[in-house]
């Protein structure tokens, strides 16, 4: 490899999304007149550079990378309007000279295992390009020489020192590379030293075919053009580049939030609404400064604080003066801010930190030409987002849906699929005063719902999703589908299945809801899981009240009828042997009973009788656990299937002298579980109670005291109210209860006596001040 | 005898003459200082100017003072506000130094500043025998100020009534006063402004109105969050008390962060580790007070003590402190020390059974 010849090209080294940078390398490049502009940038996305110059194209945008062979993988090479990068392609477009990237190809990129390298850091959504330099952030040789500089943090330093003067090339060129220099003084991390050999070859290919180093211009980060001018590249280090793994490339939307959330030398920068005025106002930092600080005065008054142009005025000139004191050609985001503080917001931070900071940081999404040929997902995705008006910024929105008509319903499903899908755009916010989790948002729950409120942003990571989503489906519909027959078949309980099938009916999938159905028909007849069972019914007994209309399905409600029949059935057939359980499974026992109740008293479809009978049956049965007994005891009571008189005497039996005292106080425990309250009014069920505890042996009582605790623990202190009353008055203490009473009134009144003299006096001295 | 405190101008004579000799920076009209010389002054140089040491006079973000330093230099006056006891006055009387040579024309706002403080008044004996001269006149700090081109300080304002807050709008935005029975107005020389402080915890007084606001810039002084800065802030401060008052003995370096490490985290209202949710005291818990805590067990140590500074002397200092009116701060503080100082170590177990005595009933 001739190094010396790499010397002869045109170098120029840059700063990803600098504005100065760009500013100077425009004047450069006119200079110049390279006819072929060579690029830090994934070599094989250089067929995309005439979607990116597009004039439909309207950054930010980023090229995504991401890997085709079913391993999760992507990359993100992000470009602004003001990164120099772009400039050059923009620029070679107008001038008609050839633009390549030469950087190493996005398989190579994605093939890297960096994991110990960049421990911690999501390979999803930190650039590829730019991961390398984020090093230098946690290393912090970047912040600790700025602050040797005297300045607070290394993106002061770097505004201070780079952006605000009014560089020329000749002047830009020397202060960036001796900038690299300090990059360069630690030791080089290999996979920039193997990314230098890679591109130099690429620099000296062009050349070898023909065109004259004079002709050819090179736009690369710092630290690489450092490296090529000192010739320190050894070109078998290219071998060492890991295998290519299967990928694709292709150009999506970027936005403002993201790029300012990459921090670091090379990633991303502070405010990138801020730097896109000072690239549109030639780099004039003061303009910029103005012009935000106009901004920041307007949104003040839309919220009825004050801001008048005399302080716009003020902390223009505070931050001019600041600039000065600091030696600085022009204010930066650091006086912005302070004058901002100082003036506009009267010395509180509070506004600036909550939302006038914002909108330096900015919303703006950018746009990709229609040529790129969006994959099918996303031009639905964006087709749907337009003829729904849902948000397309990237910005949280909270909207609601109303869910009694189709185009609401149609977006409601629209929004379930996204979320079924996995494609990160909206979730279901809280209605009125309960959370929504991520469980809730679907199932039972939405079946039932009228009504939902969702907050959906738009990121760059939904467009990600939408593009690595194509490989199983070409259709929201058919990813769905797809995600939801996995989840089929990995199912192995009705309940599971059951689940699926809401799924398939909340997100209008057809296809999967009949699989589903056929699937929780075929899991119902094996299944011994009780829990399962009761879960299942209740899913379809949900279906059969509230239709499967979603679905636009030709199963019809009868098979769902059907089905929910025979699953309540074979639920019912479980109950028994299931009651018999170990203590840890009883939670979900219980809870299955409770359903298979309640889906009794709701759906006539079900089987109420057999129901009934199963609850007696476990009310009377012996073998089985008796918390479950308990509980049917209770649900029965609440039926009104028992009266009063009946319930008492179950009462007294389960709780009698010959029962052990732990069975009894388990019994106990499934018992109040119910509704309490109902039970606790009942004045004979308490005087059961009662004399079952006191007939407790003290011995005795000790051991069973921490189940009992856990029983009687469910009473609130309504029910715990009632219960005392109707201890008092079982144990006839009424009498003294009423002496009791009569004291405590007698108190209050001569406490109100006194207060009402107070009162007089009070008014007296009033009158005497009138 | 000499006086107990000496104002700054006169305290740091050499320092600021030092500044102005070497002072090469183009001064703004009025200024004895540039305003990089003085923001020198106020933070600290690192290196000796003119063979003089200039030590820092605050502790903190440098960015704050170049912004009280910027807008002085402006036609707006300087607001500071905070919580009491974050150094506000004191950083109003450095500023004023260094700028002005002067920090003695000031007025102090209460709820019986008059117009007479803000302006003028008359000597009535003069006044009567000659009749509205100006030697019978009696020039306010602020007239003063105007006349001479120097800072005039203005403390407390929301102390202050709301007619005098309006008579400080015509001042501020005509910069001038008008004498009528002298058919006279005084104009402000050039170098004149204002700096006036205000207490955060006061905003209820009398706020502000919107059209006074307008004339001054806000900077918010901090309380200090940092333990070794405000350690280093409280021993500097405590050693030139004892220094001017010719009183006490020298606390050692342990009982000093003990004593910060219990402001700070009574303050934020959980321990330094996170672990601990401590109760915090309606009292202000500012770095003056710390001062005042540490200075106080210091003299308490040289007249009763055994002459050196022991956990019982703070701990005597700190009750007074933390617990000024409220019964609920002695609660607060009891509970602070039996759940966190009690497990602690060294000095910290002193403390905890010297206060216990004192926090009982």
């Amino acid at each position: 490899m001739d190094l010396d010849l790499l010397s002869r090209v045109h170098l120029f080294p840059v700063r990803h999304h600098s504005p100065r940078t760009t500013a100077v390398l425009g004047r450069w490049l006119e200079r110049v007149k390279p006819e072929v502009v060579l690029i830090e940038g994934p070599c094989d996305a250089s067929d995309l550079i005439d979607v990116l110059c597009d004039a439909e194209t309207k950054p930010p945008i980023a090229l995504l990378g991401y890997r085709t062979d079913d391993t999760p993988g992507s990359a993100l090479w992000p470009f602004a309007d003001y990164s120099p990068e772009y400039a050059a392609l923009r620029w070679a477009k107008v001038n008609r000279a050839r633009a390549l990237f030469i950087d190493i190809p996005v398989g190579v990129s994605l093939g890297m295992d960096r994991h110990d390298e960049t421990a911690g850091v999501e390979s999803e959504e930190v650039p590829e390009g730019e991961r390398h330099e984020h090093l230098h952030d946690e290393e912090p040789l970047t912040e600790r020489f700025a602050r040797e500089q005297g300045y607070r943090s290394f993106e002061e330093l770097w505004e201070a020192l780079f952006e605000a003067p009014d560089w020329t090339p000749e002047g830009f060129r020397p202060v960036l590379l001796a900038w690299a220099d300090v990059l360069n003084a630690g030791p080089r991390q290999d996979y920039h030293r193997w990314r230098d050999a890679f591109m130099a070859r690429k620099v000296l290919e062009v050349v070898a075919s023909g065109v004259a180093p004079e002709k050819v211009a090179v736009v690369a980060g710092a630290a690489h053009i450092a490296a090529f001018l000192a010739r320190d590249v050894e070109p078998a280090l290219e071998a060492k580049l890991p295998k290519a793994v299967p990928c694709a490339v292709t150009v999506i939307p970027y936005s403002f939030p993201r790029l300012s959330e990459q921090l670091g030398y090379g990633a991303g920068n502070r405010a990138p609404h801020f730097y896109q005025k000072a690239h549109e106002a030639q780099c004039d930092f003061r303009r910029a400064t103005l012009e935000v600080l106009i901004d920041f005065a307007a949104h003040l008054r839309m919220r009825g604080f004050t801001a008048s142009l005399s302080d716009v005025l003020e902390a223009y000139r505070l931050a001019m003066t600041l600039a000065d004191l600091r030696e600085k050609s022009a204010p930066g985001l650091d006086e912005l801010r302070e004058a901002t503080v100082a003036t506009l917001c009267r010395g509180d931070a509070t506004h600036v930190d909550a939302f006038l900071w914002k909108s330096v940081v900015g919303h703006q999404v950018g746009r990709v030409a229609s040529r790129i040929g969006k994959n099918s997902l996303q031009a639905e995705f964006w087709r749907e987002l337009d003829t729904r008006r849902l948000p397309s910024t990237d910005s949280a929105e909270t909207f609601t849906l109303r869910l009694n008509n189709t185009v609401e319903v149609g977006s409601s499903v629209f929004l379930h699929r996204l979320r079924v899908a996995g494609i990160p755009y909206a979730t279901l916010a809280a209605t009125g005063q309960q959370r929504a989790s991520p469980q809730e948002a679907g199932g039972q729950a939405a079946l039932t719902r009228v009504r939902e409120s969702w907050q959906a942003q738009w990121t760059p990571s939904t467009d990600v999703a939408l593009v690595e989503k194509i490989v199983l489906g070409d259709s929201l519909e058919a990813v769905t589908t797809r995600v939801l027959q996995e989840q089929l078949d990995a199912a192995k309980t009705t309940g599971a299945a059951a689940d699926v099938l809401l799924e398939s009916v909340i997100t209008g999938c057809p296809q999967t809801m009949a699989a589903a159905l056929r699937a929780c028909d075929t899991h119902a007849a094996t299944d011994v899981d009780l829990p399962s069972l009761a879960s299942a019914a209740r899913a379809l007994s949900g279906l059969v009240a509230y239709g499967t209309s979603r679905a636009h399905t030709d199963v019809g409600d009868e098979a769902v009828a059907v089905l929910c029949q025979k699953t309540y059935s074979r639920a019912l057939l479980r109950v028994r042997e299931s009651c018999a359980c170990a203590p840890d499974a009883l939670p979900s026992v219980v809870e299955a009973l409770r359903t298979l109740h309640e889906v009794a008293l709701a759906q006539p479809l079900a089987d109420k009788a057999g129901w009934l009978a199963e609850a007696r049956e476990l009310m009377d049965s012996s073998t089985v656990h008796p918390a479950t007994s308990g509980l049917a005891t209770g649900l029965l009571y609440l039926a009104h299937e028992l009266n009063e008189a009946e319930v008492a005497l179950i009462v007294g039996l389960r709780l009698s002298l010959a029962v052990a005292p732990d069975e009894g106080a388990s019994w106990l425990e499934g018992f109040l579980g119910v509704n309490a309250l109902v039970l606790v009014k009942n004045r004979e069920v308490v005087k059961a109670l009662d004399d079952f505890l006191t007939s407790i042996d003290p011995e005795r009582f000790r051991q069973t005291l921490p189940v009992l605790r856990r029983a009687l623990g469910v009473l609130g202190t309504t029910e715990r109210r009632y219960l005392m009353e109707n201890v008092v008055a079982v144990r006839q203490l009424g009498e003294k209860g009423r002496a009791v009473k009569t004291v405590l009134e007698e108190k209050d009144t001569a406490k109100l006596k006194d207060m009402s003299a107070e009162l007089g006096k009070v008014l007296d001295d009033l009158d005497d001040l009138l | 005898m000499p006086d107990i405190r000496l104002p700054a101008e006169a305290k740091f004579k050499t320092e600021l003459e030092a500044l102005a000799a070497h002072d090469d920076k183009p001064r703004p009209p009025g200024w004895a200082l540039s305003p990089r010389a003085v923001e020198t002054y106020i933070l600290g140089g690192s290196k000796p100017v003119g063979g003089v040491t200039i030590t820092p006079k605050y502790v903190g973000d440098k960015g704050l003072i170049q912004v009280c330093i910027a807008t002085l230099a402006s036609d707006r006056a300087l607001m500071l506000v905070g919580e009491p006891g974050t150094a506000k006055s004191w950083l109003s009387e450095h500023l004023s130094a260094a700028v002005s040579g002067t920090s003695a024309l000031i007025v102090q706002g209460t709820a019986g500043t008059s117009e007479d403080h803000l302006k003028y008044s008359w000597n009535y004996a003069l006044l009567l025998a000659q009749g509205p001269t100006p030697e019978a006149l009696v020039p306010s700090p602020v007239l003063r100020a105007m006349r001479s081109g120097k800072f005039a300080r203005f403390e407390e304002v929301t102390r202050t009534s709301p007619e005098i807050q309006d008579a400080l709008i015509s001042i501020l935005s005509e910069k001038q006063v008008s004498i009528p029975e002298l058919g006279e107005v005084v104009s402000a020389q050039r170098g004149f402004n204002l700096i006036a402080t205000a207490n955060t915890r006061d905003r209820g007084v009398n706020e502000m109105s919107a059209a006074l606001k307008r004339r001054f810039n806000f900077v918010t002084v901090p309380v200090v969050e940092d333990l070794e800065q405000e350690i280093q802030i409280v021993t500097k401060r405590e050693a030139e008390l004892r220094n001017d008052y010719q009183v006490g003995v020298p606390p050692p370096e342990e009982l000093s962060r003990i004593l910060l490490t219990l402001f700070q985290e009574l303050r934020k209202g959980v321990t330094k580790d996170g672990k601990t949710k401590v109760r915090t005291p309606g009292a202000v818990l500012s770095t003056a007070e710390a001062i005042s805590v540490l200075f106080n067990s210091s003299i308490l140590a040289e007249q009763f003590g055994g002459g050196k500074v022991t956990p019982h002397e703070l701990a005597a200092s700190l009750v007074g402190a933390v617990v000024k009116e409220q019964e609920d701060d002695v609660k607060a503080l009891r509970e602070y020390m039996e759940t966190v100082a009690k497990g602690r170590t060294g000095a910290w177990k002193d403390l905890y059974s010297a206060s216990k005595k004192l926090l009982r009933g």
